[in-house]
Order: C-alpha cells, then sequence, then structure tokens
C-alpha cells in the first residue's frame, strides 16, 4: 500500500468528520502548507481560521472556539506549538478542560537540516507534565486515521504527534486502534523494543535483523501515551530478559522514562537501554539517516544495543 | 435580557453593598487579597452585571447568554462579592475566599464556582480566549456577546496584541473589551514599569473601535457601554479610567494595596466609608 503523508490523513479525517456532522474548526498560524490543509479550505473556506504567525494566539482561539461549542484542532509545527504557546497549552486548553485537538506538525527531527529550533524533541515529556491531555503518536497512515477519527469525538484536550515525512504501513487494514491499548507488533522471547511514532519502523527493521541472529525481539508500538494500560505494558515486557526504547525525542520525559516508571515501580529487575537525543543534547542538523545513526536510533543503534543487553 | 435591567442609581447601590462585601472577604481571607483591584473594578462589574450581560444566575447553562472573561484574575475577589450579590453564589461563601479547596480560590476557577466562565490568574489570557469565543459565537450565527475586562499593567503581556490583530481580521463586533485603566500594578505605577500611552491610539492602529470613560461613575459607564453595543463591523474597547482602591480614602491609589487586605481597625473603618448610599 501506497504510503501517505499523515497530514494528509489528518485533513482527510477532517473532512469526513464534517461530512458526518462534526463542528471542526481548524486553526492555522500562518501554517497552512504545513498542515496541508489546501483542500479542506477549498471544500470549507469559512471553517479554517488563520492567526497569523502567532502561536500563542493559535492556541487560545482554539480554546475560545472549543469553549464556544466548536471541536477547534490547532494545525502547525510541533516545535512551535509546544514552547512558544506552552503557558495557552497548559492554562487555556488543558485547566480550562478545553475540547481543543492540538496537532504536534512535523515532530522529532522531521525538520532535520533546519536545525534545532525546527526540532520538537520535547514534545512528550512537556505534555505528560499536564494531566489531563491525552497524547498519542501512530506509527501509519492506518493508525492516524483511526486515532484522529477518535480524537475528533473524543471531549477534552488531545496531542497528536505527527511524523513529517510519509510512513511505510507497519499495520495491516484489519488493524484496531484502541485507547491505551499496548500494540505488540512482532512477538519476541528474548528482548522487547518499546518505540513510537516514525521510529518504530527503525524497530521493525532492527528486529528482522535482530532474528537472523538468532534473537527473538517484541516490538511495541506505543503509539498511546496516554491513556497507557500500564498493567498490560508490564505484564508484556516482564517476559523478556531486557528491554530497548527508541524515539526522536529526549530520552528525558518520553517514552523510554515511561517505560523506566512502569518497570521501577513494579519492582522489576529487567534491564532497560533508552535510546533517543542523549542527555544534554541537541539533535544534529541534517538528513534523517545520518542523524538517527549519529544518534543510534537507526535500526543498526537498535541492534548494538540488542548487543550489549546480552 | 439581563436578569436584572437596574438603572445608574440602583447599580450604584449594588456596588457599593459589594464594596462593603470586598472589604469584609479580604479581611477573612487566610492568605492576602487584592483589595485595590477588586475595588476599582467594582463599578464595572455591577453595571456588566446588574444591566448590560445578556445573562442572570438561573441562565448559566444557557448557551445564547453574554459571557464574561475576568482577564485579570487577581481581582476575582471583587467578582465574587458581584456574584454573591446578583445571587449565582450563596453569600456565605464569600467568608471562605482562599480558604483550603473552597469554592473561592484565589483565582477563577470555572470547575468551583457558579458562574466564573474562564479560568485565568496568568495574564494575557483572557482577551485571546474571548476571541475564540467571540469568532465561534460568528460562526455559529449565534447573537451572544463576549465581555472580557483587562488590568492595564496586563497590557504588556504580547498575546493581548496577537488577539487584538485576530479580533479586528474578523471583525469581531461581538468581542468588546474593557480596560480598567488603574494606573497601577504590583510593583508601582504603570507608567513608570511599562508606559502603555497612548493607549487608545494603540488600540485604533490595531482596529478597535475605542470609547473611553470614567470606570468608576456607573452612569458614563452605562452611556458607553450601550453606545458600543450599537456600532459594527470592528471589535470594540472601553478605556475605564478608575482609581485603584475606588471608595476607601487609605486605600485609594496606594501600589502597597495592590495585595494587601484590611487589618484591625482598617476594616470597621472601611466599612464605615461604605457605609451610606448617594
Amino acid at each position: 500500500m501506497a504510503s501517505e503523508h499523515l497530514a494528509s490523513v489528518m485533513v482527510e479525517a477532517f473532512m469526513a468528520a464534517v461530512d458526518a456532522g462534526l463542528d471542526v474548526v481548524p486553526v492555522v498560524s500562518d501554517s497552512t502548507s504545513t498542515a496541508k490543509i489546501g483542500p479542506f479550505m477549498q471544500r470549507f473556506p469559512e471553517r479554517v481560521i488563520n492567526v497569523g504567525i502567532a502561536e500563542q494566539s493559535l492556541v487560545s482561539v482554539a480554546a475560545g472556539l472549543a469553549l464556544g461549542g466548536k471541536i477547534a484542532a490547532t494545525c502547525n509545527a510541533a516545535p512551535f506549538l509546544i514552547s512558544r504557546a506552552n503557558e495557552q497549552i497548559k492554562v487555556d486548553v488543558c485547566y480550562n478542560q478545553a475540547n481543543v485537538k492540538m496537532f504536534g506538525l512535523n515532530a522529532g527531527t522531521s525538520y532535520g537540516p533546519l536545525a534545532s529550533t525546527h526540532h520538537s524533541l520535547d514534545d512528550i515529556s512537556v505534555m505528560r507534565g499536564f494531566g489531563n491531555v491525552q497524547i498519542f503518536a501512530p506509527a501509519d497512515a492506518i493508525e492516524c486515521r483511526q486515532i484522529v477519527d477518535y480524537a475528533l469525538r473524543y471531549q477534552g484536550p488531545v496531542y497528536i504527534r505527527l511524523d513529517g515525512k510519509a510512513l511505510p504501513d507497519v499495520h495491516g487494514a484489519q488493524y484496531r486502534f484502541v485507547p491505551g491499548q499496548v500494540d505488540v507488533l512482532r512477538q519476541g522471547a528474548d528482548l522487547s523494543i518499546v518505540a513510537l511514532g516514525s521510529v518504530v519502523h527503525e524497530a521493525v527493521d532492527a528486529a528482522a535483523r535482530l532474528a537472523e541472529q538468532g534473537i527473538e525481539a517484541q516490538v511495541i508500538n506505543l503509539s498511546s501515551i496516554r491513556p497507557l494500560q500500564r498493567d498490560v505494558l508490564l505484564n508484556v515486557l516482564s517476559g523478556t530478559r531486557g528491554v530497548i526504547s527508541v524515539e526522536e525525542h529526549n530520552i528525558n520525559g518520553g517514552v523510554g522514562s515511561l517505560v523506566a516508571e512502569v518497570l521501577a515501580e513494579a519492582g522489576l529487575g529487567v534491564p532497560l537501554i533508552r535510546l533517543g537525543i542523549g542527555d544534554g543534547e541537541y539533535a544534529a542538523a541534517g538528513a534523517r539517516e545520518p542523524t538517527r545513526a549519529l544518534h543510534c536510533i537507526d535500526a543498526a543503534g537498535i541492534v548494538a544495543a540488542a548487543t550489549r543487553l546480552r | 435580557m439581563n436578569a436584572f435591567q437596574y438603572d445608574a442609581l440602583q447599580i450604584k447601590e449594588q456596588a457599593r453593598l459589594i464594596r462593603r462585601n470586598i472589604i469584609r472577604l479580604n479581611a477573612d481571607s487566610p492568605a492576602g487579597g487584592h483589595t485595590g483591584a477588586d475595588l476599582s473594578e467594582t463599578d464595572i462589574l455591577a453595571t456588566l452585571y446588574f444591566r448590560i450581560l445578556n445573562a442572570g444566575p438561573e441562565r448559566t447553562e444557557d448557551p445564547e447568554r453574554d459571557i464574561y472573561i475576568q482577564s485579570k484574575g487577581h481581582g476575582v475577589g471583587g467578582l465574587y462579592c458581584c456574584l454573591a450579590q446578583a445571587g449565582y453564589i450563596p453569600e456565605q461563601w464569600l467568608g471562605t475566599y482562599q480558604h483550603f479547596n473552597s469554592h473561592l480560590p484565589g483565582h477563577p476557577v470555572r470547575q468551583k464556582t457558579p458562574g466564573i466562565e474562564l479560568n485565568t490568574g496568568a495574564l494575557g489570557h483572557g482577551l485571546p480566549v474571548a476571541v475564540g469565543l467571540a469568532l465561534a459565537a460568528k460562526m455559529s450565527g449565534s447573537p451572544k456577546r463576549i465581555y472580557v475586562l483587562t488590568g492595564d499593567g496586563e497590557l504588556a503581556e504580547g498575546s493581548n496584541w496577537e488577539a487584538a490583530m485576530a479580533a479586528a481580521k474578523y471583525g469581531l463586533d461581538n468581542l468588546f473589551v474593557i480596560v480598567d485603566k488603574n494606573k497601577l500594578q504590583l510593583a508601582g505605577l504603570t507608567a513608570e514599569i511599562m508606559p502603555l500611552d497612548p493607549l487608545d491610539v494603540k488600540w485604533a492602529a490595531f482596529g478597535f473601535s475605542v470609547s473611553e470613560c470614567d470606570g468608576n461613575d456607573v452612569a458614563q459607564l452605562i452611556d458607553s457601554l450601550e453606545r458600543m453595543q450599537t456600532r459594527h463591523g470592528a471589535p470594540q474597547v472601553l478605556i475605564a479610567h478608575t482609581i485603584k482602591g475606588k471608595g476607601v480614602s487609605f486605600i485609594e491609589a496606594r501600589p502597597e494595596w495592590h495585595h494587601r487586605v484590611p487589618k484591625g481597625d482598617e476594616i470597621n473603618a472601611a466599612l464605615e466609608e461604605l457605609s451610606h448610599g448617594e
């Protein structure tokens, strides 16, 4: 199946939702091309609010729209959403329990050579700090569409982290996303690889390479960060002798931290290696492949980490 | 339609009773209070709640009600006293202001207090959210109006001016900003800390229709706010010139009363000054 850009999947879900009678109002901050929202604007020109390059206004206006009865959806680049509008997310959306869906577009190091102002390596840790926002990161178009469909019908704040590249499918057409789920993509008795978003594909690749070496790794797509069935995750992780977490995010506060919490709180002495952008580091500015290789979050980096777990 | 529709004389009397409760509420607070801000905004709140707002205590869930947003969240003590006076909350609650886990926290919390429309406290949030509310009303064809009260010191927050541009772009003539221009903020004179003037020119340059009045004069407030409702095509702002601490001689225009509450003999002295109507 041909891969599809996740922002386009988002926009298709918006159009289908409006057709189904949902009062969806996308809000952009000059980010119409980032959001690939042209087709929606053509069909529903009065429905898109563009506040200009003003992320604080983006989020606050969305909160007001939501409190006024709309399903507001902010669509802009994740780094500017998270950092510039941090207090607006905290106060206007989360604290007020406003029905806003926040899309963090081109997250992680999607912007590559545009360097660190454009990288979003802290969004999961920031959002996890706000108590009541649901947090998702789809790994492919099939999952993305189902997450967006769910979010638009859920009442309350949601953050959805979207990668900026077209991702190949890891799920079949029969896949059904369930909030809170622990999505085991591949079974394996030796070790566990936990990933989310675009690096799920690196994890799948690494597991195949490890199998060639006789190591069976299970791959867990943790697309639902909040809610999360922690007991299910614990149960899944407790069966293998080691865990590797991998994320295009700082290792502090993201998926690796979440896995560490689950393991430690259960008193489970399973070794954990957290792969991500290291403590105190920024990501390199460059194309995705060498950037991932440098930070050891590609398939080769995961395989190398697996060797250390032996 | 407003639940009261009072005239200027009746509103002035409500404002006097609200001010008396502001003195008691702050005196009973275990954690200080913003007495000066509560008193500067009193006449504005009384005019809104007893005449201007298409709202009432029986209609807090009515989707067509006018919305009032207190952007200067620290002045919530004055709002609580107004809400009690208008019957939104029981008057006994006023003795619990800032008490542990009470219905009346030190900043507005809509999940805690009937009549509160938006959680504020961090400054520069009320106007931007009000723009979204006004847009939602326009898009839905609702006649409801959105009123937002900001401080003057608060206008140093850049988020207000981002929102002002959006309000003008979308021609939000259902949005009414009232600036409680009491000329003082936490650490002193607004004119010294971050000069705002010429404030009328700033709002006009951002596309607002600008009105000004004495914000402690109920007749002027009624006149200005009702005139603003007849204008169309642009968002409205009323620069309400007020005196911080208005109504109590030893609190008026004194920076130290930004975050201070009446104590001991001050309580009765203040209540005495507020004991008679005109």
